[in-house]
């Protein structure tokens, strides 16, 4: 084809454009996914009421829910060629360094005897598995939701969606099964968790987002 | 006159639906875009035409990313990248394609192409700032003459006097030139 044919039938009954966005449906769809996920798989806590009803719970579900939102920021940023993404990377470091921060004050202010059975929990070693175990289910419709965008770094935007994707299901993971209440804990085996999302999602993006 | 203000006033035409603006800016790339193609893949032609119709066609079909408080060269200029990536990966070839200044897309142009600019800058110096103006929307903006007026804070009537008046001042000035 002729490049000014091209041009004539591109530009031949144009519509005007909205905004691309990240699809909030499909988002909406994610978080169902992982909670659906946690409740058929892991099954939720028994209790729950007293569980919702805890600070300690809304907390750890406010700082992955924080990590979701400042990665859908970087995602959507990410999704727009030319754009700037330091400020979402910089709210994602800075969300990531206040949890280490106060898990870090609440080690140093318990007793000495504590500190490991505080930091390591009872699931320690089964926290980040089943982060990832939710993500699976989530991770389709947030790669989705960022169909209509146009990442020019697929990795790197694959790496966002990611993170985006192990907050999701970390929320729902930390809010309906998760055991355990210690900032210490939340901020080492919950970021590892939604980390190896994201890299998992930086290696799927340079395959899935090409376009 | 600023390219990147006049790609960037095309493009938000476009991006409301305007079929005209969408096929002038097009048409502006396509004449931009080889040479920035060219130049990177050392001389292959034919991958430089294809590579300017994908780009044409993927800035065509993601235009709603386009972000309205944003320099339109920048966003052109990361798709085009993109592409470039895009192809050689596709090529089976790892090529560090390295990050510009986005100006080198609008840049690149012809020898022709810059001179008919300035000859076109300095024909419309003569006029006053006002005239000049109201004459650069309408002839080459595009715009109509009660759009042109609106932005340039006048009547319809008004501007079009002045535009008539323009005319015939440059005409005037151009076979005093040729003389």
């Amino acid at each position: 084809m002729k490049t000014d044919d091209l041009i004539d039938a591109l530009a031949a009954g144009l519509q005007p454009a909205r905004p691309a966005r990240l699809n909030a449906l499909l988002l909406a769809c994610a978080a169902a996914a992982s909670v659906a996920a946690v409740a058929l798989l892991l099954g939720v806590r028994p209790a729950l009421a007293d569980v919702l009803s805890s600070p300690t719970t809304w907390m750890k579900g406010l700082y992955t829910a924080g990590l979701a939102g400042a990665a859908l920021w970087l995602s959507a940023r990410a999704g727009r060629p030319g754009a700037d993404t330091r400020a979402p990377l910089t709210a994602l470091a800075a969300i990531v360094g206040l949890a280490m921060l106060w898990g870090a004050g609440e080690l140093l202010a318990a007793p000495g005897g504590e500190r490991l059975a505080d930091w390591l929990g009872r699931t320690w070693t089964i926290c980040g598995r089943n982060i990832l175990l939710v993500s699976a289910a989530a991770a389709v419709p947030t790669f989705l939701s960022a169909r209509r965008l146009a990442p020019t770094r697929p990795a790197f935007s694959g790496f966002a969606l990611g993170m985006a994707t192990g907050g999701i299901a970390a929320t729902a993971y930390g809010v309906l099964h998760c055991p355990e209440s210690t900032a210490a804990f939340v901020a080492t085996w919950y970021t590892l968790g939604v980390a190896a999302a994201g890299l998992i999602g930086a290696v799927a993006g340079r395959f899935a987002l090409r376009w | 006159m600023d390219r990147e203000a006049e790609l960037k006033r095309l493009m938000l035409r476009g991006l409301d639906g305007d079929p005209v603006a969408w096929r002038m800016l097009l048409t502006q790339l396509r004449g931009a875009l080889p040479p920035y193609f060219r130049r990177r893949l050392s001389g292959l032609e034919a991958d430089a035409e294809d590579l300017v119709q994908d780009c044409l066609i993927a800035i065509h079909a993601k235009r709603a990313t386009y972000d309205r408080s944003m320099a339109f060269t920048a966003w052109a200029y990361a798709i085009a990248r993109y592409k470039l990536i895009d192809h050689f990966r596709r090529q089976g070839r790892r090529v560090d394609v390295p990050l510009e200044d986005a100006a080198v897309l609008t840049a690149e142009h012809s020898v022709e192409d810059g001179v008919v600019r300035r000859d076109l800058s300095k024909v419309l110096s003569i006029l006053p700032m006002r005239q000049r103006r109201l004459i650069e929307d309408v002839r080459i903006g595009g715009f109509s003459l009660a759009e042109a007026a609106a932005r340039n804070g006048c009547t319809e009537g008004a501007a079009k006097v002045s535009v008539h008046r323009s005319m015939k001042a440059l005409s005037a000035s151009v076979s005093s030139h040729e003389d």
